[in-house]
């Protein structure tokens, strides 16, 4: 800093030595023959600045991220009812999830090296060999990961609904608060999670399959170290927990290195909650 | 001056420091629903090695949930099955999961077969099992393999260590042959169970035990049969007057529901197969007809056309408490309830015929198969996938497929010539 300013400072003095007084003469003159032009002009009748001014309109200035991603809000369909003559007897509401009070739980890895542990031996023979060869037909698998509504249900769409248009799921719950400033870093990284997350849609009970991870990262967006596991997910043991749990893992080290501005590294340097939720997918 | 400027910089600072406290809060509700790549190498040591990792490999691809990745693309091999591989060499190829194994003859002429599932990018172990058998075992051995990596990646048990049960289908359709046929769950190892002579149909895998209940057409009586896989000693159930159909086990094996026709009515029944006593559940002038047990062996599931289309109906185990599920349109029927408990699977009619499935309280009814004419559906003993009759349009005869859950990967399922009625075994013990 002191450097730059001396560096400053001399440039200035060498300008001072530069001027000469036909210099300063000029620029005086030039300086009156402006004002002079503003003073006097060929016809005064048509200056009407005041009036053809627009009014003041106070303005709130809001402060959000440089990239958003709020999907378009539309109207909700309502269902059709049912053809039949019956209708169905309204459905006994689903018990709510317990809430287990939130406790942290250090996630302790087991050691690589455990010993295969020995498995019964198998008893029969299996039944005699085939004589007929299986048919080699298989068909490929279909993905249309664009519509994973569609692919849960086979049914034909309706006609009525708009082609391009859902639902906002993420009702604004990131607006807010300390969001505003940060909706492009967490758009940032929940669009590279669409490429490596792949979620638990097959099981049982969406609810109890939210994952938190506490997320340390580097400034080069590389993982700082092993995410942790927070809040209700970290003390969830059935096996499909256990599933989701590793599937967001592999999720955070798959996509590792994250591509976020440096400059801002104190906004994104923890991740807490990082939140993985199926619910959505399984269409649940 | 000094002081001044000391006090400016300290006052700028405090202006423009950023408070680092928060912690980023970021929910992510939107994935990409793709099978996990997964590295498997051929097994070290004795040539069964290579065939049992050549089955693990085609039973986790065709469970849509694993893409094994190809041999040629593997920059590192396994030298050791009991070494931490180099997991930069399996993060290179985009593995996430590594399977390494070993198969070795022992002196006394039994296979040994070790195996370990490695978290590559985690870089852990996630599994590791030893397995000692008669080496024409092996396939069961790969398809144990197969159902304990399945089970680790995705929370819930395998279902590669079973068998299907399925009607086989030759000759022309003037003189069809249908026989009772026996494979493998990856189409491997089909036997006839029967010889062709009589019309077999809808055979059902009792869940405990492998036993197979059907109906069979001896001398032009539709009966319902009883089948012992492994002594192959077949038992009528029952000697009833009139046709009986559509049997199907209780969870615990020790029941069988079924409909007996008396009349022109058909109504349900279920049997109590020690002491072979019969207990009418429904006394409706209308057909009752295809029950399905809950897991909990507390409900029954049934078509009924007693509210004036074919519809299917819950009620408890004792007859009890009758109400209809399906709304959403169209003919319902063959209801089987999901080994899980938390869906039913049917075939809904209407527009052609498609295999559905729905919460037992009717609710979240979708559409899973897309064919032409496909109905029966039978569930993995794990409630994850479905397999099916497809009829296809033209006389071409008919095929098993099978679609899991989700809808995705609707594939065919091999079979020897044409086939139908698929019926899924449990686990085998």
């Amino acid at each position: 800093m002191p450097q730059s300013l001396s560096l400053r400072r001399s440039s200035a003095a060498r300008t001072e030595r530069a001027a000469s007084p036909a210099g300063w003469i000029g620029a005086v003159a030039l300086h009156a023959g402006i004002i002079a032009a503003t003073l006097f002009t060929w016809s005064h009748s048509n200056l009407d600045i005041a009036d053809q001014s627009p009014p003041v309109v106070p303005v709130d200035l809001v402060t959000i991220g440089a990239k958003t991603n709020i999907a378009p809000m539309v109207k909700v369909q309502p269902k059709e009812p049912p053809k039949e003559d019956v209708q169905p007897p309204v459905p006994e509401q689903a018990q709510p999830a317990p809430t287990p009070t939130p406790q942290q739980k250090e996630e302790s890895a087991p050691p690589p090296e455990a010993a295969p542990s020995a498995e019964p031996i198998l008893k029969k023979p299996p039944p005699v060999a085939p004589k007929t060869k299986p048919q080699q037909e298989q068909k490929k698998d279909k993905f249309n990961l664009d519509a994973i509504s569609a692919l849960l249900d086979k049914r034909a769409p309706a006609a009525s609904s708009s082609p391009n248009a859902k639902v906002g799921n993420r009702t604004i719950k990131g607006i807010g608060q300390q969001n505003a400033m940060v909706m492009d870093l967490i758009d940032t990284i929940r669009n590279k999670m669409l490429q490596c997350w792949t979620p638990p849609v097959g099981a049982p009970n969406a609810q109890d399959l939210i994952v938190d991870y506490d997320l340390f990262l580097n400034i080069d967006g590389t993982i700082a170290q092993p995410p942790q596991l927070v809040g209700n997910s970290a003390t969830a043991t059935s096996p499909y927990a256990r599933a989701a749990q590793e599937a967001a893992r592999r999720a955070i080290y798959v996509c590792q290195p994250y591509k976020l501005p440096p400059e801002r590294y104190n906004d994104w340097k923890e991740i807490n909650p990082f939140r993985f939720d199926p619910r959505a997918m399984m269409g649940q | 001056m000094k002081k001044f400027a000391l006090a400016l910089s300290a006052m700028l600072g405090l202006l423009f420091a950023t408070p680092s406290f928060a912690a980023l809060q970021v929910n992510v509700n939107q994935g990409n629903v793709q099978p996990l790549p997964i590295a498997i190498p051929d097994f070290i040591g004795d040539p069964a090695g290579a065939n049992i990792a050549k089955v693990v490999s085609a039973d986790l691809e065709r469970s849509g949930l694993f893409r094994p990745l190809n041999p040629k693309s593997f920059v590192d091999q396994i030298k050791s099955v009991n070494v931490e591989p180099n997991y930069a060499n399996w993060r290179v190829i985009n593995a996430q999961g590594l399977v390494a194994g070993q198969a070795q003859m022992q002196s006394d002429g039994r296979l040994r077969v070790d195996f370990r599932l490695w978290d590559v990018y985690g870089g852990q172990q996630m599994l590791g099992q030893q397995f000692f058998t008669q080496p024409e075992n092996w396939r069961r051995i790969a398809h144990l393999i197969s159902d304990a990596i399945y089970e680790r990646i995705t929370g819930e048990k395998g279902y590669f260590d079973t068998r299907i049960v399925f009607i086989a289908e030759s000759g022309p359709a003037t003189n069809r042959k249908k026989r009772l046929a026996i494979m493998d769950e990856d189409g491997a190892n089909p036997i006839f169970l029967t010889n062709g002579s009589y019309m077999v149909l809808t055979p059902r895998f009792n869940p405990t035990a492998q036993m197979i209940a059907y109906m069979s057409y001896v001398q032009a009586k539709p009966r319902v049969y009883l089948f012992d896989i492994d002594s192959g000693r077949q038992d009528v159930l029952g000697n009833f007057p009139n046709m009986t159909f559509s049997p199907r086990f209780s969870p615990d094996g020790n029941k069988i529901a079924m409909t007996l026709e008396s009349g022109g009515n058909s109504d349900i029944y279920v049997m109590d197969l020690r002491t072979r006593s019969m207990t009418r559940l429904t006394f409706d002038p209308a057909i009752d007809t295809a029950p399905s047990f809950s897991p909990d062996g507390r409900q029954i599931a049934f078509e009924s056309d007693r509210g004036g289309s074919q519809q299917i109906y819950v009620m408890n185990a004792d007859g009890s408490n009758v109400h209809r599920i399906s709304y959403g349109g169209g003919k319902n029927g063959t209801p089987v309830w999901s080994p899980r408990g938390d869906l039913i699977a049917f075939t809904k009619q209407g527009g052609g015929f498609h295999i559905g499935v729905m919460h037992p309280d009717g609710s979240g009814e979708r559409i899973l198969s897309n064919g032409w004419e496909d109905e029966g559906p039978t569930w993995a003993p794990n409630g994850r996938v479905l397999m099916y009759t497809r009829t296809l349009q033209g006389g071409r005869g008919s095929q098993i497929w099978s679609v899991d859950i989700t809808g995705r990967n609707e594939r065919r399922v091999l079979t020897p010539g044409a086939a139908s009625d698929p019926a899924w075994s449990p686990l085998i013990q």
